[in-house]
């Protein structure tokens, strides 16, 4: 064939110029200079004159901030991970669901914090709003699955992701008709306002309980997924789906469950959120739900562990990013390029190690 | 051969740009109407004015626009000032009976387009509005990004007034930027910086502080403008941050505030970032750190959000001083239970500013609309910008209204420092004192 | 009942009364309550009360397949069906009216803000609880009538009643655009709008008359002039290039007939043509899914600003940018292009190894970081952080003014839109489009080879960030001032959903869905709180319903089509799988007609 012919003739004349190793010289040139930056920037921070350097009170709240808030994030993570181990899609309508849970655990705290019941009897009523929280979390995962990725089982990927996105801008905006666009104040158990002191740290009482909470939900969910038939159910439909329902499981079924417990899980994580920032409004979901994804993809999404990692190590960087390697050169207003930290982050993963920091590093995930 | 083709249409694209950059004019381009030719004319001369004249017959109504945020997050502000301008039109047979006055003879219709708080919006609606030949002047816009290059510049190109009753931005009248026919009644936000330096230096006896701003043009004017002025009195500022107007941590920031130890933090933001930094930053920041927010805040969402007062911290707002046009009988007994008793409680204190806006408009028109003896009348453009702009001593409900050449009418503004529970939100309706209230003019402020 | 199990007539009855509940708290029946239609009688809000039971009755009297066949309900039973359906949606709607009544509209509007006194006595017609309720079940009885009678009337009749019916609502809801466009064309329009309110009935009549023969013309003889127009389109080149001369001609020709609102909404829609064009070449032929494509636009607008002598906002008045030039616009908007398939290139090669979903995501937190970055005060010294940039030149050339005359502005866009166009259709039809197809339907085979994707795919991304930011450099003359709120997010949902919603890969798709997506809202303004639930819902119903978009392109469609499914579907014992399957098919769940690609 003459094109052929062409291209031999040419890739022959071109040798050395394609025969060098593009791509692992642009990402090693590039490592090195990231590195560079983050190290610099770091060294700078660390040295300022000591007036205008950070105290160590400063970086443990930062720390701790970044770690409740990490938590939250990793929860919601859990989510996107489960799903993409079972149907290889990113649900992008996560957050939402996300958003949802909060409004529902809204409406009863609002409620109780004028009767008063909020104050008086806080155990009770965080795990009533839990609760409400999961169910309205649960339903509309559920609803989202039959509804708009059911019919998609077998489209090729790009169809699901685009619903996705469809998806998640409709449910944002029926919450803005259903609830309005103003955001609303979360009230918060009174005796969960202040501090603690635990191992001569001065600690949020929210963010214990934040830590605590997430701590029991991921371990009881690895237990689930370990130890439970559902569980390992669900373990096999991520590895084949095929084999599975050869197997006698039944896939439908298991899809629906793994979207009940994102959802759940999601409902935990929407209380947590609310009472940590004390405000609900139908944007919420988006940005943690974009960053929960980065999280997931982060620690190697489709692995549990992975996401909670992912998760507690975005929250660090989120918090702790700007302050330490942006702060050094002088940046102003360096904490609103949060956000513009965060998908840097998400970018080099991704470029440098797509499987993740827990997963391989194959390029494709099949 | 294919290449040749490619070479060819690149060529002449090449080709083509060069004649369009040579032949382009880059001098001011060619404006609007050339409107009605006068009737029987009298002192109106519409075939000099380069903007020419708005004919209206005898029967049928003086037209006047609207473009306001009526819709979205910033309804608040849009809605209010609509009322306002149906109360002005309301008042024009002197007495506010819910039954709308005559101008001249003729009736007043108001046509509502929503300026959708940004740019595209301002550019949607100033187009839709410039194409109806009929529109005398229009009060908008309520958000300064909807204004600033924008609607001014469009509704300009075609001699339309734009008085706007609540943009703040000092930008918009800036030797640079200001467009011949626009002007606002509500203040420059040059001053009410400089007010708010002053309370936090002189009053508070405060010299440091910090600003937080989200991303509206709003919050980033005045943000500026309060560290401009607290630094020429002496002060310094520790910290300058910013944040998503989307963003719900602000947990990371308020420490890092924090860590710089002002005595003021100022955030003269929209809401949910306002209410955010409150909750979240007397968590945050040490006690005694005064929290100061602006009238972008003074919506029933700040009180929803935020709930009862923080104990051991003090929050206060900047804003209009409302009480000072309470000090005028008028408002208090008359112009206040209007609205009240016609749309309910006012979502903004800028409703008073476009009743003014509409009232010193109702006065140009008269002065220079020419009617022909049977009910016919003729107004030139440019003799009602001119009329507009000489406005001087104008006694309004939010104060002395002269205008400067630069389109600034509030030239006396008095801008109040309210305590948290006390502050005109909805308002103000219940006399609400200001802890700190001061007046001053363009002249004095950076 | 004419082949329709009543389990399913109950549960479609249901949804549909579950959607208008839906319907009714999301606020859209407060908000259009009053909206006319035709007369005062026929109002939105009432259309939006019957099209719930009007979709639902639609949906159940679909053909089914039955022992391997493919059976349609006949016309009686299905007007039947479609009454029944409507009457337990009715019921299930009234039911939920009857309970806000009783449990207190007060403490439901704390939950749901959209429940007032307005709202119930709107859907009780003025009458109350339960006065007005039997009406209410009325009128979905009504909506469910019609769905049946839409999808099971002989094609004779159904054809031209659907259109001349959508030709009116059409002319309904642009009631304040075509009296101005008559106008402007001299004529009278008293004849067909009340003034400042929808169609007259003698109006709305004339519209459904003219819209429905024109509809049984195009259809006469069972179809035979369509398909005769249509196979000569496809086939003759002649009439391809007759059918492009005349779209060409009506193009130009429309801004000056309809004045400057109508070409300021175009001006926007050739804007977001150009965007879609370039998301097209990434996204519907080379295969890469791009999230991110607000970067390049605000690229191109911000750069086009600094080129050309625009100067930043500051509270003190305007101040110079860091870096300034002061160009021509035509000199500029061509080193922007040139800059931005750099910065294409830029991206494109570390990321060139991933694929789908990945890809999707690193192209999204790329486009959020641009976006951060516009605002921040990091780059407030070059573009001017939150309060933005002003004074972008006006591209004057010959007297004609592009940024304050809408109307010269259009044709402006439009000879960008023109240049990508042909861009982008030499280029599907030459040696680099069948490497991006073979790229895009299987990798690792185009590899094998001897495709280089490498080459191909950093091609896609340049020529993509090409075409972007000449649309972002067109949109900055256009308006002459830039803020960062107008480079979010939304702006690549958008590009995108024009993309998909027309057509992947096809680029009089693109047209459409920017006539779809950006011109019907930009007309339609009183919508503009409602519009991304709609984007939301269209995105999610055409992906479902009719991924290959509005206007597809052949071959792409091949690729979305489901897996074919064996025949013996109906063997299977699980309900739901043959349910889920059969929405699929062709005459899937809400029948819509594939047509014949082969």
């Amino acid at each position: 064939m003459a094109t052929a012919t062409d291209e031999q003739v040419r890739g022959a004349e071109l040798g050395l110029l394609e025969r060098l190793p593009w791509r692992r010289i642009i990402l090693v040139v590039l490592s090195i200079v990231i590195l560079a930056v983050v190290v610099i920037g770091a060294y700078k921070t660390l040295t300022l004159p000591a007036d205008q350097r950070y105290t160590t009170t400063t970086w443990k709240d930062f720390i701790i901030l970044g770690l409740a808030q990490g938590a939250i994030i990793g929860l919601i993570a859990l989510g996107y991970t489960l799903v993409y181990g079972i149907l290889r899609m990113i649900n992008f309508a996560h957050g939402e669901v996300f958003m949802f849970g909060a409004f529902g655990a809204y409406f009863f705290s609002h409620a109780w914090e004028e009767s008063g019941f909020l104050d008086s009897n806080p155990v009770l009523s965080m795990a009533l709003l839990l609760v409400v929280a999961m169910l309205v979390s649960m339903g509309v995962a559920i609803l989202l699955e039959r509804i708009a990725y059911r019919p998609l089982r077998n489209a090729p990927r790009l169809v699901p992701l685009i619903t996705a996105i469809g998806a998640s801008l409709f449910l944002a905006n029926t919450a803005r008709g259903f609830f309005g666009a103003q955001s609303r104040g979360f009230g918060v158990p009174a005796v969960l306002e202040g501090t603690w002191t635990i191992l001569g740290v001065e600690v949020d009482r929210i963010q214990v309980v934040v830590l605590v909470t997430v701590i029991v939900a991921v371990t009881v969910l690895s237990l689930f997924v370990s130890k439970t038939t559902t569980g390992k159910s669900m373990r096999a439909v991520a590895a084949d789906s095929e084999i599975a329902s050869l197997m006698g499981i039944r896939v439908d079924r298991v899809i629906v469950i793994t979207f009940a417990i994102g959802g759940l899980l999601a409902g935990i994580a929407a209380v947590l959120f609310s009472i940590t920032f004390e405000s609900v409004s139908f944007t919420m979901g988006f940005r943690p739900g974009i960053a929960a994804f980065t999280a997931a993809v982060l620690g190697g999404i489709g692995s549990i562990s992975g996401a909670a990692l992912g998760g507690v190590l975005l929250g660090l960087l989120q918090s702790i990013g700007p302050a330490l390697i942006l702060t050094g050169y002088g940046i102003p207003s360096s904490f609103q390029l949060k956000d513009a930290f965060t998908f840097l982050v998400l970018v080099l993963v991704l470029i440098f190690r797509p499987g993740g920091l827990l997963g391989s590093s194959e390029a494709e995930k099949v | 051969m294919k290449n040749r083709k490619y070479f060819t249409v690149l060529a002449l694209l090449g080709a083509l740009s060069l004649v369009a950059a040579a032949c382009g004019d880059d001098g001011g381009g060619e404006t609007g109407a050339t409107g009605g030719t006068s009737a029987t004319g009298g002192a109106v001369d519409c075939a000099a004015d380069e903007f020419g004249c708005v004919e209206i017959a005898a029967g049928d109504p003086i037209q006047l626009a609207s473009l306001l945020s009526i819709t979205g997050d910033t309804a608040f502000l849009g809605t209010d000032s609509n009322h306002g301008i149906e109360l002005a039109i309301d008042y024009l047979d002197n007495s506010f009976d819910a039954t709308p006055g005559q101008l001249l003879g003729h009736d007043v219709e108001l046509t509502q387009e929503d300026d959708g708080c940004s740019a595209e919006g301002g550019q949607a609606g100033a187009t839709a509005i410039a194409a109806n030949p009929d529109v005398v002047a229009v009060i908008g816009t309520s958000c300064s990004s909807a204004a600033l290059g924008v609607a001014d510049t469009i509704l300009g190109d075609k001699g339309m007034i734009l008085i706007s009753p609540s943009n703040t931005n000092p930008g918009l009248t800036s030797e640079e930027a200001h467009q011949p026919f626009y002007l606002r009644t509500a203040h420059n936000d040059k001053i009410q910086g400089a007010i708010v330096a002053d309370f936090v230096f002189n009053e508070l006896k405060v010299d440091s502080a910090a600003t937080i701003n989200d991303e509206s043009p709003y919050a980033d004017g005045l943000a500026a403008a309060f560290r401009d002025n607290f630094e020429a009195l002496g002060g310094t500022i520790t910290d300058t941050e910013q944040v998503s107007s989307a963003d719900t941590d602000l947990g990371p920031v308020f420490t890092n505030i924090a860590a710089t130890d002002p005595g003021v933090v100022y955030g003269p933001n929209f809401n949910p970032v306002c209410a955010l930094s409150y909750t979240q930053g007397s968590d945050i920041l040490a006690k005694g750190t005064v929290q100061i927010g602006s009238d972008g805040c003074l919506e029933s969402s700040f009180l929803d959000t935020v709930g009862a007062p923080v104990k051991d911290f003090d929050y206060f707002a900047s804003s209009p001083d409302v009480t000072a046009f309470q000090g005028g009988a008028f408002y208090k007994d008359e112009y206040l239970p209007a609205y009240t008793d016609q749309f309910g409680e006012p979502t903004s204190v800028f409703n008073a500013h476009a009743f003014d806006a509409s009232n010193i408009l109702f006065d140009a028109i008269e002065a220079t609309a020419v009617d022909d003896g049977s009910g016919n009348l003729t107004i030139s453009r440019t003799a009602l910008k001119d009329a507009l702009f000489a406005t001087s001593g104008y006694e309004g409900v939010t104060g002395t209204i002269t205008c400067t050449p630069l389109g600034d009418c509030a030239t006396d503004v008095t801008i109040g420092v309210f305590e948290y529970d006390h502050w005109p939100v909805e308002g103000g309706v219940d006399p609400t004192d200001p802890v700190f209230s001061e007046t001053k003019t363009l002249a004095d402020v950076i | 009942m004419g082949g329709v199990p009543t389990r399913s007539i109950v549960r479609a009855g249901l949804i549909g009364g579950a959607i208008a509940v839906f319907v009714a708290l999301v606020g859209l029946y407060t908000k259009f309550a009053d909206l006319a239609l035709v007369g005062e009688q026929i109002t939105l809000g009432r259309l939006l009360i019957i099209a719930p039971a009007l979709v639902a009755a639609y949906a159940v009297t679909r053909p089914r397949i039955v022992a391997g066949e493919r059976r349609s309900v006949p016309f009686g039973p299905g007007v039947v069906v479609g009454v029944m359906t409507g009457l337990v949606g009715g019921a299930l709607f009234a039911a939920a009216v009857a309970f806000a009544d009783w449990f207190g509209v007060d403490r439901i509007r704390e939950v749901f803000v959209a429940v007032t006194e307005q709202l119930i006595a709107f859907l009780t017609f003025d009458k109350g609880v339960p006065g007005g309720l039997p009406e209410l079940i009325g009128f979905c009885v009504v909506g469910g009538a019609i769905g049946g009678f839409a999808r099971t009337a002989p094609e004779a009749v159904r054809r031209p009643a659907s259109a001349g019916v959508l030709a009116v609502i059409l002319f309904g809801l642009l009631q304040r655009i075509i009296p101005i466009v008559f106008v402007q064309l001299g004529f009278e329009a008293d004849w067909l709008y009340d003034r400042g309110a929808g169609l007259t009935w003698f109006g709305g009549l004339i519209v459904f008359v003219v819209a429905a023969a024109a509809n049984a013309l195009w259809n006469r003889d069972g179809g035979r002039t369509r398909e005769r127009v249509r196979r000569n389109v496809e086939q003759a080149p002649a009439a391809k290039v007759g059918l492009f001369v005349a779209i060409l001609a009506i193009l130009t020709i429309v801004p000056l007939l309809l004045g400057t609102v109508i070409s300021e909404v175009l001006g926007s829609v050739m804007i977001y043509v150009l965007l879609g064009l370039g998301l097209n070449i990434v996204v519907g032929y080379a295969g890469l899914l791009d999230l991110g494509y607000v970067a390049f636009f605000a690229f191109g607008a911000y750069t086009t600003g600094l080129l050309t002598g625009a100067f930043l906002n500051t509270t003190t008045g305007a101040a110079t940018p860091a870096l300034s030039a002061d160009l021509n616009f035509y000199v500029a908007v061509w080193i922007v292009a040139l800059l931005a398939a750099g910065v294409g290139l830029l991206i494109g090669a570390p990321v060139l190894r991933l694929r789908g979903d990945y890809l999707a995501i690193v192209t999204l937190g790329l486009g959020e970081i641009v976006s951060v970055m516009t605002a921040s005060k990091w780059a407030q010294p070059l573009i001017g952080g939150p309060q933005g940039m002003r004074g972008v030149t006006k591209a004057e050339v010959f007297g004609l003014n592009f940024q304050d005359n809408p109307q010269h502005f259009y044709y402006l866009a439009l000879a960008f839109v023109l240049l990508a166009a042909f861009v982008s259709w030499r280029l599907s039809t030459s040696r680099i489009g069948r490497a991006w197809n073979a790229m895009r339907e299987d990798e690792q085979v185009a590899d094998a080879m001897g495709v280089s994707t490498t080459k191909f795919k950093l091609l896609a991304f340049a020529l993509g960030g090409a075409i972007g930011s000449m649309g972002g450099a067109l949109f900055a003359v256009s308006i002459g001032s830039l803020t960062p709120a107008s480079f979010e997010i939304t702006v690549s949902i958008t590009a995108l959903a024009v993309v998909i919603i027309g057509g992947l890969g096809s680029i009089p798709g693109v047209l459409v869905g920017a006539l779809v997506l950006i011109g019907l809202p930009g007309l339609l303004r009183e919508f503009e709180e409602y519009r991304p639930l709609i984007y939301g819902g269209a995105l999610v119903a055409i992906m479902i319903l009719r991924p290959q978009g509005l206007i597809p392109n052949v071959r792409r469609s091949r690729e979305l089509e489901e897996e074919e499914v064996s025949q013996d579907v109906w063997a299977r014992d699980a309900k739901g799988e043959a349910e889920a399957v059969a929405a699929v098919l062709p005459g899937g769940s809400l029948g819509v007609e594939r047509e014949d690609l082969e």
